[in-house]
């Protein structure tokens, strides 16, 4: 290990120590805050999975995000089962969900997955509210549990799980695996990657994670129904905080998803719109200027400076 | 029966609207190779247009259209020489975020200029109707059918006959020997994307005098949008056409025997079924 490797692993342990201390020592408002961003930063690490490392830009993990939502909701007002079993029920609709139609969906590529993966994000919401055990439209009320720093660290322990989990992939076999399948289906198929088992495995895992978070943010807020459960606009912040940070990265996703829930915090504090707003001016400004994220631009900026943005400019401009 | 008759003409008349709201989205597509999230959007700012020419201005929404259409035109120009352009060459999955991004802001700024309220446009004769024995053609739907026709044909006359049309598919075939022959690919795109854009725009106008509208609608609009050019492919307008026709009768039968609210269920069930089966679309060439 290098020593800026051991550098960045330091600095990281020390970032979670800070961050599991943080509710001792600040208000309400801020655990509040942190429970959302962490939240969010463990649904971009999720589509990281998919979309960062497979190179499928999935538009429909807020599937997931609802399966695990409905999952910890049903079990608990339904069948009176503890919050765990809840979660393990969420995580297993959504592998089901993956495997069922990830494996159709999945051989479609670029524009058609994304699209398709929309389109089932649509659908979601109109079937979930013609579920009885699902509170059809009327929705769910979940047994109220009001401790936020145990939301709090549980939504930390999450996101540090999820991003082992995408460190874990940059070196095992899986993951080389998916990496190839990124660059060059064709190729990797041919160096003996089962590409359609492992497109389904990655999709799963990434559903997961989004599937667990979905499940805290539910027992945390207590009220669910099929409108805010699958909302699309979710797809949005999730690829938003990953693509912002850099697809494809273990620290890029979690870093996006910090800078932006802050920065349209401190927003929608002093313009209530402006936070809606302010997404989509980054994303276009990010795709224009910085399509690899932050984490590219940390890499290569101390190297080419000012020049760097207009390179980016150059090299896709007509 | 007269049941089921009803329901097709009302599907049918739906559906030349949809082809007319697809047409713009399949054009920039097939051409720029740029899904456009923000189709959708484009056709709610369009429906907004005509309402406020309506409302204010007292012009009626049919009249107002090509007006709408010029305006949109102008926008969508100005978008593609002023930004798309500078990634057009970027992966796909760029320029689907970009687009992603403007439709967030075009909705954004949508609700803050005109609040979210929904709004109808409502002329005089909207509550008209023409009576065919048994069955009901509400007009204004009848009408709205016929622009869209007449709006999908000219594209494809326009396509096929006129010096612009011609440049703008030898685009859409080969950018490189295009541009040997001349074409201008900077302006080019920017045409084919105002065309785009206007086509929405048109198709807004439609919208906004058969359905409610709110800044909302851009989304889901878009994704029929697509399911569309999917089923009909991208080569020609007339496919198109099939398309928002298939689509429309799709969605009107299952409101009446599935239930209202699985109207969208079924459009993108068909979305999905179609990709996995024929992913070049069910009228499209295979590639």
């Amino acid at each position: 290990m290098t020593a800026s490797r051991l550098g960045v692993v330091v600095a990281v342990v020390v970032v979670v120590a800070v961050l599991a201390a943080l509710p001792l020592f600040s208000s309400d408002v801020i655990i509040q805050f942190g429970i959302n961003a962490l939240l969010l930063a463990v649904l971009a690490q999720g589509w990281n999975i998919i979309g960062g490392y497979t190179g499928y830009a999935s538009f429909g993990n807020s599937v997931f995000y609802g399966l695990g939502s409905y999952g910890v909701a049903i079990a608990m007002v339904q069948w009176n089962l503890p919050f765990g079993v809840g979660m393990i029920f969420g995580a297993a609709l959504a592998v089901a969900f993956a495997f069922l139609l990830g494996v159709p969906v999945l051989r479609l590529k670029g524009h058609y997955f994304a699209i398709a993966t929309l389109g089932l994000a649509q659908v979601m919401s109109a079937i979930v509210s013609n579920i009885g055990i699902a509170g059809q439209n009327i929705g769910l009320v979940l047994p109220p549990l009001n401790n936020d720093h145990l939301f709090y660290e549980l939504s930390l322990g999450l996101l540090v799980i999820a991003t082992l989990t995408v460190f874990w992939l940059t070196r095992s076999r899986f993951g080389f695996g998916l990496i190839a399948i990124r660059e060059n289906e064709e190729g990797a198929s041919v160096m003996g990657v089962n590409t359609t088992l492992y497109k389904v495995l990655a999709f799963a895992l990434s559903g997961v994670f989004t599937a667990l978070a979905g499940g805290i943010h539910a027992y945390w807020i207590t009220f669910l129904d099929p409108e805010s459960a699958f909302d699309i606009s979710l797809n949005v912040k999730m690829i938003i905080m990953a693509v912002f940070g850099g697809p494809g990265t273990v620290l890029g996703p979690v870093l996006g998803a910090f800078v932006l829930s802050a920065v349209s915090e401190i927003l929608s504090s002093k313009v209530t719109n402006l936070a809606g707003l302010f997404f989509g001016v980054v994303v276009v400004a990010a795709v224009v200027l910085m399509p690899r994220g932050v984490a590219d631009v940390m890499r290569q900026f101390r190297r080419t400076g000012w020049r760097y943005f207009a390179e980016n400019l150059r090299a896709h401009r007509i | 029966m007269d049941l089921l008759a009803q329901v097709l003409i009302n599907g049918v008349l739906l559906g030349g609207l949809y082809a007319v709201m697809a047409l713009g989205l399949a054009l920039v597509w097939g051409v720029l190779n740029i899904v456009n999230l923000a189709h959708g959007a484009f056709i709610m700012l369009g429906a907004y247009l005509a309402w406020h020419l309506y409302t204010y201005l007292g012009i009626d929404p049919f009249l107002g259209l090509p007006v709408t259409a010029i305006i949109m035109f102008c926008v969508g120009y100005a978008l593609q020489r002023g930004l798309l352009n500078l990634v057009v060459r970027a992966p796909m999955f760029n320029t689907l975020l970009i687009t992603f991004g403007l439709e967030v802001v075009l909705t954004y700024l949508a609700q803050l200029a005109f609040s979210a309220d929904f709004r109808t446009i409502n002329p005089p004769y909207a509550g008209n109707s023409i009576a065919l024995g048994p069955l009901v053609v509400p007009l204004a739907r009848l009408m709205a059918f016929g622009v869209a026709v007449v709006l999908t044909v000219g594209v494809w006359v326009f396509l096929l006959r006129t010096k612009l049309g011609r440049a703008i598919r030898a685009t859409a075939q080969n950018l490189v020997a295009a541009r040997l022959y001349g074409v201008e690919p900077r302006h080019l795109y920017a045409v084919t994307f105002g065309i785009g854009i206007g086509l929405a725009g048109a198709a807004g106008c439609l919208y906004g005098t058969v359905s409610q509208i709110n800044p909302y609608i851009g989304a889901t609009l878009t994704a029929k949008c697509f399911a569309i050019s999917i089923i009909g492919g991208l080569d020609n307008p007339l496919g198109v056409l099939v398309g928002g026709l298939v689509l429309g009768i799709i969605e009107s039968l299952t409101v009446l025997y599935v239930g209202a609210t699985f109207g969208d269920v079924a459009s993108f069930g068909i979305l999905v079924l179609v990709l996995i089966v024929r992913p070049s679309g069910l009228l499209g060439k295979t590639t």
